[in-house]
């Protein structure tokens, strides 16, 4: 009783690492909405997935077909990283040296692990909103790897799929405003059809 | 002005206190005109909450012709009257009511605030529970190990925890006779915030996180495991690890969603024997998402019981510089399974199983290669990053210390249900 239970709890206040979520080329490519979680400056900037999930981080599996290095004084490189059911738009600055060496010294094509950081940005103003990836690790890794990924990513498709249709949970509910076009049953067809490209 | 401001939210509490009570007897009472009753003679009379809780019951009892309820139980010398409040066991002892009990003080603590005369923990043979006597109260001082009748005094809750509220309108007696008391273990995983007994074995002692801080680690028992914390005070010892204790009334906290045990309070006896710790084990499945700084080789200090990892420049932050350190491998990282991130802690012999690089592989690369422990730290982040594995480990405070993993495979069978699960309702 000397010490409140609140100094007991803080050098532990345990902190909650977004976790990355799976999601497919061809869903991730849909999203226009972007919001911060909270005020601050260092608030956590999200993507609206159109199945209603928010994701501030991804973990993305797949082939590595193309790398360019860009810049003079800023280097940076871009990267295309393609899944069976489309591409993600990758890329590591100065910012991210690490992943920036990484990337620089993988020849393509290679089956590649990316973590990373998705956003929305635009070429000019008329232009429709991309999303890249901002990557914070990429590894080449082997292809039961990219195989246990499509498995992952479809089950988490799968899942958000089943939540969203009766779902009330703040962000489904703000996916059915932001997307009204979409509809999330498409991606179970995009979900089979990548579980079908693996052979068995 | 505390008391007045958690016991006016309880109007429908107590209203529902005092028709449970009514309802026992076999009478029908409407709460809603309870809590009319208690509000009127609280807010618009400025009645202590106790007596107008009284004074509704007795006013029943007199349209029910029950007669008017003393303090009953089995202390005669008590007065009858002196009290409306029930007397109960400390376990029986619910947030929001007023009560009457008879207890040991088991440990007394050095008040956090000058609000506060006295502190501590108060038992019988039922259970445990803290109090607080409030300055304002003016009530005598009482002594650790002795016996007290504590009148009138109130439980409330504080995130979660009970405690013994002393104030003005309670009376406190000591009890002359010294009666026994023999506090009652429980199984770790029956703990909940308040006071607690265990008999636990210390199965891990962490650094102290805090300069204040005696000692830190894990207590565990055959049902699972929990944090422990000592604060430096004169009189307070580390425990052995390894060795088995009898702990009773220990303070448990809970913060996040955990439980840990301030000992602080409690009393501690060690004892012979020996206890299987159940590992409170976790298999958790994921890809790795990120290997920290920290991983690969690294130097230990050498000095017995220290083992802590030392600084590039063979630095412990206890016993200085240690040129004759030894080297050790491990991995810590994040382990993400698209839905929660957990933190794992690599042994050396997992991070030899799961890189295929033992320590010695290591060592030489950490003492020939121009790059040095870094190309250790390289060659394995290569060999795990975005790799899926399940671990196998203990799990505390979000982090799972691993002592198995491997890696996880594909298995045709789940992808048949997932691609039945996705063809099937289109």
């Amino acid at each position: 009783m000397s010490t409140p239970a609140r100094e007991m709890g803080r050098k532990d206040a345990s902190f909650e690492r977004e976790p990355a979520r799976r999601v497919f080329a061809s869903e991730l490519r849909e999203c226009r909405y972007q919001f911060k979680d909270g005020e601050d400056e260092k608030s956590p900037t999200f993507v609206l997935l159109p199945t209603g999930e928010r994701s501030n981080r991804i973990f993305i599996v797949g082939t590595l077909t193309e790398k360019t290095r860009q810049g003079d004084q800023n280097i940076f490189y871009r990267g295309r990283v393609v899944d069976p059911t489309g591409t993600f738009f990758i890329m590591a600055g100065s910012y991210q040296p690490e992943a920036m060496q990484q990337l620089a010294k993988i020849e393509t094509p290679a089956f590649v692990a990316v973590i990373g950081k998705p956003s929305l940005y635009r070429k000019d103003e008329a232009s429709a909103p991309m999303v890249s990836v901002r990557v914070e690790s990429i590894n080449v890794v082997d292809k039961e790897t990219r195989d246990l990924w499509v498995l992952d990513t479809a089950e988490r498709t799968l899942d958000r799929i089943e939540a969203f249709a009766a779902g009330t949970a703040p962000d489904i509910v703000k996916a059915k405003e932001q997307y009204p076009t979409i509809d999330p049953v498409t991606f179970r067809k995009i979900a089979y059809d990548a579980l079908a490209q693996i052979k068995i | 002005m505390l008391m007045w401001r958690c016991t006016k939210m309880d109007f429908s509490e107590a209203a529902d206190r005092i028709s449970r009570k009514f309802s026992k007897s076999g009478q029908t009472v409407d709460s809603k005109k309870i809590e009319g009753k208690l509000r009127r003679l609280i807010e618009e009379f400025g009645v202590q909450p106790s007596e107008a809780e009284r004074s509704v019951t007795n006013e029943l009892n007199k349209e029910f012709n029950i007669p008017a309820m003393g303090p009953g139980g089995s202390a005669g010398s008590g007065g009858a009257g002196s009290s409306g409040t029930a007397e109960k066991k400390i376990a029986d002892a619910a947030p929001g009511e007023w009560v009457t009990i008879e207890g040991k003080i088991v440990a007394l603590a050095a008040p956090a605030s000058p609000a506060i005369a006295q502190g501590g923990v108060i038992a019988d043979d039922s259970g445990a529970i803290r109090f607080v006597a409030w300055a304002k109260a003016n009530a005598p001082v009482m002594a650790q190990g002795s016996w007290y009748r504590i009148e009138s005094a109130v439980v409330d809750e504080f995130k979660g925890i009970a405690s013994l509220k002393i104030h003005s309108g309670t009376t406190i007696k000591e009890i002359e006779e010294d009666r026994a008391l023999m506090p009652s273990t429980v199984p770790i995983s029956g703990l909940h915030p308040g006071i607690g007994s265990i008999r636990a074995k210390v199965v891990q002692e962490w650094d102290a996180s805090h300069e204040r801080m005696l000692q830190s680690g894990l207590l565990g028992d055959e049902t699972g495991t929990i944090k422990f914390v000592i604060w430096k005070e004169p009189g307070k010892e580390s425990l052995a690890p390894g060795s088995v204790y009898n702990i009773f009334y220990a303070q448990v906290d809970e913060y996040n969603g955990r439980l840990s045990l301030n000992l602080n309070t409690a009393m501690i006896m060690q004892e012979e024997g020996d206890i299987a710790v159940s590992g409170g084990e976790a298999a958790v499945s994921g890809a790795i998402v990120h290997i920290a700084p920290g991983s690969g080789i690294i130097k230990r200090c050498p000095v017995e019981g220290c083992n802590r990892a030392l600084s590039r420049q063979n630095y412990c932050p206890v016993h200085e510089i240690q040129p004759k350190f030894t080297y050790d491998l491990r991995i810590k990282g994040w382990l993400d399974d698209g839905k929660k991130t957990h933190s794992i802690l690599l042994q050396r012999d997992v991070v030899e199983s799961l890189t295929g690089i033992s320590l010695d592989a290591a060592k030489e690369i950490a003492e020939n290669n121009p790059l040095g422990m870094d190309e250790v730290f390289l060659q394995m982040r290569d060999k795990v990053l975005g790799r899926y594995i399940t671990c196998h480990g203990r799990e505390i405070e979000n982090r799972v210390l691993v002592n198995k993993c491997e890696p996880v495979t594909f298995e045709s069978e789940k992808h048949m249900a997932l691609l039945n699960r996705a063809g099937g309702a289109s």
